[in-house]
C-alpha cells in the first residue's frame, strides 16, 4: 500500500507539481511577463503575458521537420532530455517548503549536474542539425558554459563552505535560523558573481552570444522548428525558474511561510515572489546592455566573475565566525 | 584550414539581399569576396525611357531612406542641364528637407547599429525619437518618408510661417535626444567594448579606396560635398564638417552623432533664415542637347548624377552613382584581421544601402563565371 502512494506521489511530483506541469506553466508565464517588461522598459507595448502559451501552442501545430543534413536520434531527443532534466532538478529544489520533494544527501551536486544538461543538450542539437550557424553556435556555448559554470560552482562553494554542507535543505533551514545568507557581506561578492554566472546560464544579454540573432540567426537552434522548437522554449522557460529557485534557495531563504494577521500564506507563494524578483533583476540587466563578444565574456567571466567568488571562499574559509 | 562562411543572401544580419563571402580561420576572418546585385531593379535603364518630370517620381524611389537627396541631385541635374537657376527660397526649403533627411537617416543608423550588437533598448528608443523627425517631414512635405517636394526648377512645397515654430519645437526636443545619445556612446561600456577597435579603416586606405562620406570623414579625411562643390543654400550656411581620427566603427558612430547636432543647427538657421520668393521657376521640358553631373552629399556620402540629354523631353541616359557603391570597397580592409562576430556591425557601420547600389551581374551557373553586363549590351537587348 505505501509503495503504491510513493509511486503515486513521486508520479504526482514529476509530472504535476513540482515537475513538469508547474515548471513549465510558471516558466512560461515568467517569461511572458519578462517578455511584456521588456517591451515598457523599450518603450513599446509589448506581447500580452500570455503570449508564450501562444507561441507554444502555435508550434505544437506546426509540422515536425528534421533536416535531411542533421543526425536524426540526437536532433529530436536533445529537446526531449534537456526539458527532462529540468523537471528532475525541480524534484530536488525547495518549492513548496524547505523540503524538497526527493532528499539526496549531496543534493547541490546533483543540482549542478542536472542544470548543465540542458546546455549541454543544446550544444548537441546545434551540432547534430547540420547548419553551419548552428555549429558556430554551439561551438560559441562550448566556450560559454567553460566561462559561467566554473563562476557558478565556485561561488556556490562559497555557500556550502560557509553553511558546512552540500545539501540544499540544510542551507535553507540554516537561512531560517541565522538569517539570508544575502545579508552575508562575506558572500556578497560570491552572490553577485553568482547572478552574473546565472545570466550567462539563461542567455541573456549581454550573454545571449550563442544564439545571437544578428550574427549566427538563431545558434544551435536555428534548424529547430515546430514541435522541437515547442519543447525548446518550454524548457528555456522551466531553466529560467530553476536556475532561479536554486538562488533563491541558496542566498534568500528560500520558499518560507508567513502568517499576517490571521492568514497564513504559503510558502509556493514566498517562492513565486522570489523567484520573479530574480528574473525581473535579470530581465533589467538584459535591456540595458549591448551583447558583448564571446571573447570579451570569457575574459570577463574568468577574470571579474571568479575573482569575486574567489574573494568570498577566501573570505568565508579564513575570517572567523562571529 | 580555412572554413567558409557565408553572410547573405538570406541572413538575419543584412537588411537588403547581398551575398558576403567569410573565409574564417576560427573566428578570424582572412578573406571577403562581396558579390553585389541581387537587388538590381534596372532603373538606370528605365529613367531614359521616361520624360524628365516622371522621372523625378522615379529617382524618389531608388532609394527608400535618402529620396530627397536622390530627387535633388536629379533635379539640380535637369537644372543645369537646362541651364536655369532655381530660386532662393526653393534653395533654402531644399537645403532643410535634406538636412531633415539626413537626421532620420543617421537615427535609423544608431537603431539598427544598437540593434547589431544585440542593445535592442537603445534601438526602441532610437527609432521613438526618430518620430520627431519624421513628424517634421510630415509636416513640411504631407509624407513621413516620401517627400515629394522637389520639382524641376524649384519646390512644390513652401514652408509657411505656422508651421515654423513647431519645426522649432520639434528640434529642439530631438536636440536633447541626440545629445544624449552622443553621451551614451561615449560612456557606456558594453557600446565601447563592441565598437572600439573594431573595423578600422585607415586613412591612407580610405584615401586609397575612395571611401565617401561618414565613412571617410571617421577616418580623419576632410571631404564633404556640402563643402567642396555647394550646391542648395549651403553656401549661404554656416556649419563645420566632423571628422574623426580612429576610423573604428566608434568613430564612424560619433561622426555621425554629431553631424545629427550641425543638422540641428542648419536647419534653425534655414527657418530662422528663410527668404520669401517664389517657389519655382518655369521649365521647358524640350531640352536641347547637353550634359551634366552633379553631385550632393547624401546622408551615406557622395551622390552623383549625370545626365545628358538630347533635345527631346526623355533624357539620352543617366548614370547614379550612389554613395554604398563607392564605399564598398572600404570594406575589405575593415573586414580582414577581423572575428565573425563583428561582421554585422563592421558592415552596418558603413551604413549600407544596396538596393540603390545594384548593377546588373550575370553568373553562369554551370562555370561560375560572372560577368557584368554593360549598358551596351543592355540597349542591344532592348531593340
Amino acid at each position: 500500500m505505501n509503495t503504491i502512494l510513493d509511486i503515486l506521489s513521486f508520479l504526482f511530483n514529476s509530472i504535476v507539481f513540482p515537475g513538469l506541469l508547474f515548471v513549465s506553466v510558471v516558466g512560461m508565464l515568467y517569461v511572458g511577463i519578462d517578455r511584456k517588461v521588456t517591451g515598457h522598459l523599450q518603450h513599446r507595448i509589448g506581447p500580452p503575458i500570455w503570449q508564450e502559451f501562444l507561441d507554444f501552442g502555435k508550434l505544437m501545430t506546426k509540422e515536425d521537420i528534421t533536416p535531411s543534413a542533421a543526425i536524426g536520434p540526437v536532433f529530436t531527443a536533445a529537446p526531449l532530455f534537456a526539458l527532462g532534466s529540468l523537471a528532475a532538478v525541480m524534484l530536488l529544489l525547495p518549492v513548496a517548503s524547505a523540503q524538497p520533494a526527493l532528499r539526496l544527501t549531496a543534493d547541490l551536486i546533483v543540482i549542478i549536474y542536472l542544470l548543465n544538461i540542458p546546455a549541454i543538450c543544446m550544444i548537441l542539437g546545434g551540432y547534430s542539425s547540420g547548419s553551419s550557424f548552428a555549429i558556430a553556435g554551439a561551438g560559441r556555448y562550448i566556450v560559454q558554459l567553460l566561462g559561467y559554470e566554473f563562476v557558478f560552482i565556485l561561488s556556490i562553494a562559497a555557500i556550502a563552505v560557509k553553511v558546512g554542507t552540500l545539501n540544499l535543505t540544510d542551507i535553507v533551514s540554516y537561512q531560517a535560523k541565522n538569517g539570508w545568507l544575502l545579508l552575508d557581506w562575506k558572500l556578497l561578492p560570491a552572490i553577485v558573481a553568482t547572478l552574473i554566472a546565472a545570466q550567462g546560464k539563461l542567455l541573456r544579454t549581454p550573454f545571449d552570444i550563442p544564439e545571437a540573432e544578428t550574427e549566427i540567426v538563431a545558434g544551435p537552434l536555428t534548424e529547430y522548428s515546430g514541435p522541437k522548437l515547442a519543447i525548446w522554449r518550454i524548457s528555456y522557460n522551466a531553466e529560467t525558474i530553476a536556475v532561479a529557485a536554486l538562488l533563491v534557495s541558496l542566498f534568500l531563504g528560500g520558499p518560507t511561510a508567513y502568517t499576517i494577521g490571521n492568514v497564513r500564506i504559503p510558502a509556493v507563494v514566498d517562492f513565486l515572489i522570489k523567484t520573479f524578483l530574480i528574473v525581473m533583476l535579470t530581465t533589467v540587466v538584459r535591456n540595458i546592455v549591448a551583447r558583448v563578444r564571446i571573447d570579451q565574456a570569457l575574459k570577463f567571466y574568468w577574470t571579474f566573475g571568479i575573482l569575486l567568488a574567489a574573494i568570498s571562499l577566501i573570505l568565508v574559509m579564513v575570517v572567523p565566525q562571529w | 584550414m580555412t572554413m567558409v562562411v557565408p553572410i547573405g543572401p538570406q541572413h538575419p544580419a543584412l537588411k537588403e539581399p547581398e551575398y558576403f563571402r567569410f573565409e574564417v580561420k576560427g573566428e578570424e576572418i582572412v578573406d571577403v569576396d562581396i558579390y553585389f546585385g541581387y537587388a538590381h531593379r534596372g532603373i538606370e535603364e528605365t529613367l531614359a525611357r521616361r520624360n524628365y518630370k516622371h522621372n523625378i517620381y522615379l529617382s524618389e524611389r531608388i532609394c527608400g531612406i535618402c529620396n530627397i537627396c536622390h530627387s535633388t541631385c536629379y533635379c539640380q541635374a535637369v537644372e543645369r542641364v537646362a541651364g536655369i537657376e532655381p530660386p532662393e527660397r526653393a534653395k533654402y526649403i531644399r537645403s532643410l528637407i535634406l538636412e531633415l533627411e539626413r537626421i532620420h537617416s543617421h537615427m535609423l543608423w544608431l537603431a539598427v547599429a544598437a540593434h547589431e550588437i544585440g542593445f535592442d533598448t537603445l534601438f526602441m528608443l532610437a527609432m521613438r525619437d526618430r518620430e520627431h523627425v519624421m513628424d517634421m517631414r510630415e509636416i513640411i512635405s504631407g509624407g513621413r518618408v516620401h517627400s515629394a517636394t522637389n520639382t524641376i526648377g524649384g519646390v512644390r512645397r513652401d514652408v509657411t510661417p505656422e508651421q515654423i515654430p513647431k519645426l522649432m519645437e520639434k528640434l529642439d526636443k530631438l536636440e536633447e535626444s541626440v545629445k544624449y545619445y552622443i553621451n551614451l556612446f561615449q560612456t557606456d561600456r558594453t557600446i565601447k567594448s563592441r565598437c572600439a577597435n573594431v573595423g578600422v579603416l585607415t586613412k591612407e586606405d580610405a584615401i586609397k579606396l575612395c571611401a565617401v562620406g561618414p565613412v571617410a570623414r571617421a577616418s580623419g579625411v576632410k571631404t564633404d560635398i556640402r563643402v567642396e562643390d555647394p550646391y542648395a543654400a549651403y553656401p549661404n550656411l554656416s556649419f563645420e564638417v566632423i571628422t574623426e581620427d580612429d576610423g573604428d566603427v566608434l568613430a564612424k558612430g560619433m561622426v555621425r552623432l554629431r553631424e545629427m547636432l550641425e543638422s540641428i543647427k542648419m536647419s534653425r538657421q534655414i527657418l530662422r533664415e528663410l527668404p520669401s520668393g517664389p517657389l519655382r521657376v518655369p521649365v521647358d521640358l524640350k531640352i536641347p542637347p547637353n550634359e551634366a553631373v552633379q553631385r550632393v552629399e547624401a546622408p551615406r556620402g557622395e551622390l552623383l548624377y549625370y545626365i545628358r540629354s538630347n533635345g527631346t523631353e526623355m533624357p539620352e541616359r543617366v548614370r547614379v552613382r550612389t554613395p554604398t557603391y563607392a564605399s564598398a570597397p572600404s570594406l575589405k580592409p575593415m573586414f580582414v584581421g577581423g572575428t565573425v562576430a563583428e561582421i554585422p556591425i563592421v558592415l552596418w557601420s558603413l551604413d549600407v544601402c544596396f538596393a540603390c547600389n545594384d548593377r546588373v551581374t550575370l553568373v553562369d551557373a554551370k562555370t561560375g563565371k560572372v560577368s557584368v553586363v554593360t549598358m551596351e549590351e543592355l540597349r542591344r537587348w532592348r531593340k
